[in-house]
């Protein structure tokens, strides 16, 4: 426990000096920011179901597969690449120790980065809205959504460093993550488009596929609404990839 | 270092490793160990095997078969014991560029257990036994030089006081004044740590190690003290001699001293001829050849005995059958 404490204070400062993570939030703040921009753009123009904070939520697999893998290509891939991840090992501390200290670290990068996101919205309602309005701050969606975007980052994190364990290369880490995550996250929409009703066979799979929707998720999150089954979802998952992952370092030793 | 915990007969074991790779046999039955305490060269050609060999021993690599053991722990079945006892810098020296010195001994002092309260005093430390305090330790490792590179990676490997260093061509790419500060440094470790070392420059091994193991395609040729080794693989000695004699006239005399000595032509040296004269090693003409010749009437300008170094034992040795080797 000690040595994951050592780890995880270091990966975070790692994190903090790296150009790696700021040229990731620079991109994720522009991708986010921009979307908010076109949001508050459409909703000024023509009423909408929607509040601007949940149009622009609804774009999460945006950064998801453009920025999240920038964050996790590096984690292993270039360690292993330098031959510090070796050297690493050669010291009292394990291989659990060392993947659980660069995916927390990670995911708590990717929540800082979605809780910068948040200032936008707050930023936009304190500037633009009439006091007391909170239709363009939308404080229930907002941080439904980020409940979901913390716990599904979980198992989305544990993808990427999975993916990054599994190759020398950052930029082959990257590719593998995101299409990983665009598997992971058009999975469900996919399945339920696929007529599963005509085929008998494949009967099986419409409760799976029901529990798959990302985008249902969110939408649960967003409401208020607390189901259990996505969390073990994501939960189990993480600690699948996160067992791989161990598994695959410890191969490397 | 715990002083409390029991002396073990040997601080490092390798029995009968192997290391097979597909079809390729990296290391194969390979039996040698360190006393603790002692320096251990490791030799053999490029491609022998030495860096898998220590890195199975550092834990950072499995053996396909056969028992490796740092300070009695197995280090197939305890590995986190067994580097607690480890310090290993291996041959390319791998350092987070981005990290300053200081910064980089205190993380690895961390992860390698070295008591909260001790860590700036054991980084700073070594840090002067390595001399970096003055030149390095504020600077990115990325911006070291090769010398100053080698340098934070032994720094790293005496943080922690460990009982077995593994050292990795240690030298390599340091220039002469350095290797002489790292050849002190290592001696110093004599009788407090078990030392294994690998380099190519064997002047460097011979001056620093009590004993060398040699191996060649992955398998013992050769292990003992220097000296030992070059009575078994050197089994002839000779001397080189300058005489106005021909070679018929000099053998005869060798050969009234000792009946199995030979002579070969070298060229001449200012006109005078020169011959290498081979005895057995266990020849008491050894000691008496001078004045047999010159009672046999051979006038002499020069009569030397030729040293044998490490590089003719390695010679030697890696010229011989795998398995010719005495088993430790």
């Amino acid at each position: 426990m000690r040595h994951f404490r050592t780890l995880l204070a270091h990966e975070l400062r790692s994190a903090a000096l790296s150009w790696n993570t700021w040229a990731a939030a620079g991109l994720f703040l522009a991708l986010m920011g921009g979307i908010h921009f076109f949001a508050l753009v459409e909703g000024s123009r023509a009423p909408s179901d929607r509040t601007p904070v949940e149009s622009t939520l609804w774009f999460f697999w945006l950064p998801l597969l453009c920025v999240l893998p920038l964050l996790t290509m590096r984690t292993f891939a270039e360690e292993r690449r330098s031959g510090t991840l070796s050297a690493l090992l050669t010291t009292p501390a394990s291989p659990a120790a060392v993947v659980w200290a660069k995916f927390l670290s990670t995911w708590i990068v990717w929540v800082v980065f979605w809780l910068l996101f948040t200032l936008f919205p707050l930023l936009t309602s304190q500037r633009l809205g009439t006091p007391g309005d909170v239709r363009l701050s939308d404080p229930s969606i907002l941080w439904g959504g980020l409940c979901f975007i913390a716990t599904s980052g979980l198992l989305h994190v544990a993808i990427g460093i999975l993916c990054s364990c599994v190759t020398r290369s950052s930029a082959l880490a990257a590719l593998l993550a995101f299409i990983c995550l665009l598997a992971m996250t058009a999975a469900g929409g996919a399945m339920e488009s696929l007529p599963i009703e005509s085929w008998e066979w494949l009967g099986w799979l419409r409760e799976p596929a029901a529990h798959l929707r990302t985008f249902g998720h969110l939408q649960d999150f967003a409401a208020g609404i607390l189901d259990s089954r996505p969390i073990i979802l994501y939960g189990t998952g993480t600690l699948l990839c996160l067992g791989l992952a161990i598994l695959s370092v410890e191969g490397q030793e | 270092m715990n002083e409390a915990a029991p002396l073990p007969e040997a601080a490092v074991v390798a029995e009968k490793l192997t290391k097979r790779y597909g079809s390729l046999t990296a290391v194969e039955d390979l039996s040698f160990s360190v006393a603790p305490g002692e320096i251990v060269g490791f030799l053999g050609p490029n491609g022998a095997g030495k860096s898998t060999t220590m890195r199975i021993l550092a834990g950072t690599m499995s053996g396909t078969s056969g028992r490796a053991a740092i300070w009695g722990v197995s280090v197939a079945l305890d590995p986190v014991g067994a580097k607690r006892h480890l310090a290993y810098m291996p041959e390319n020296n791998p350092l987070p560029e981005d990290l300053r010195v200081e910064e980089y001994l205190t993380l690895r002092a961390r992860l390698k257990d070295v008591d909260p309260a001790r860590v700036d005093e054991r980084v700073r430390r070594v840090m002067d036994d390595c001399d970096l305090t003055r030149r390095a330790s504020g600077r990115l490792i990325g911006q070291l030089s090769k010398g100053f590179r080698q340098r934070v990676g032994i720094a790293d490997a005496l943080l922690a006081e460990p009982r077995v260093v593994i050292l990795d061509e240690p030298t390599i790419g340091l220039d002469p004044h350095q290797i002489l500060g790292i050849r002190d440094l290592i001696r110093s470790l004599r009788g407090k740590m078990a030392v294994l070392i690998s380099s190519h420059i064997l002047h460097e091994v011979e001056q620093v190690c009590d004993k060398v193991v040699i191996i060649n395609r992955g398998r013992l040729v050769a292990q003992g003290r220097t000296e030992d080794l070059r009575r078994e693989l050197l089994p002839e000695i000779s001397f080189t001699i300058v005489t106005r004699a021909d070679a018929a006239a000099l053998l005869a005399a060798c050969r009234a001293t000792e009946p199995a000595a030979t002579v070969a032509t070298l060229p001449s040296v200012d006109g005078w001829n020169a011959f290498r004269i081979g005895l057995p090693s266990a020849s008491p003409a050894r000691e008496s050849l001078a004045g047999a010749l010159i009672a046999a009437g051979i006038s002499l300008r020069e009569i030397a005995e030729d040293r044998f170094g490490l590089e003719d034992i390695f010679l030697a040795a890696t010229r011989r059958a795998p398995g010719e080797a005495r088993r430790p």
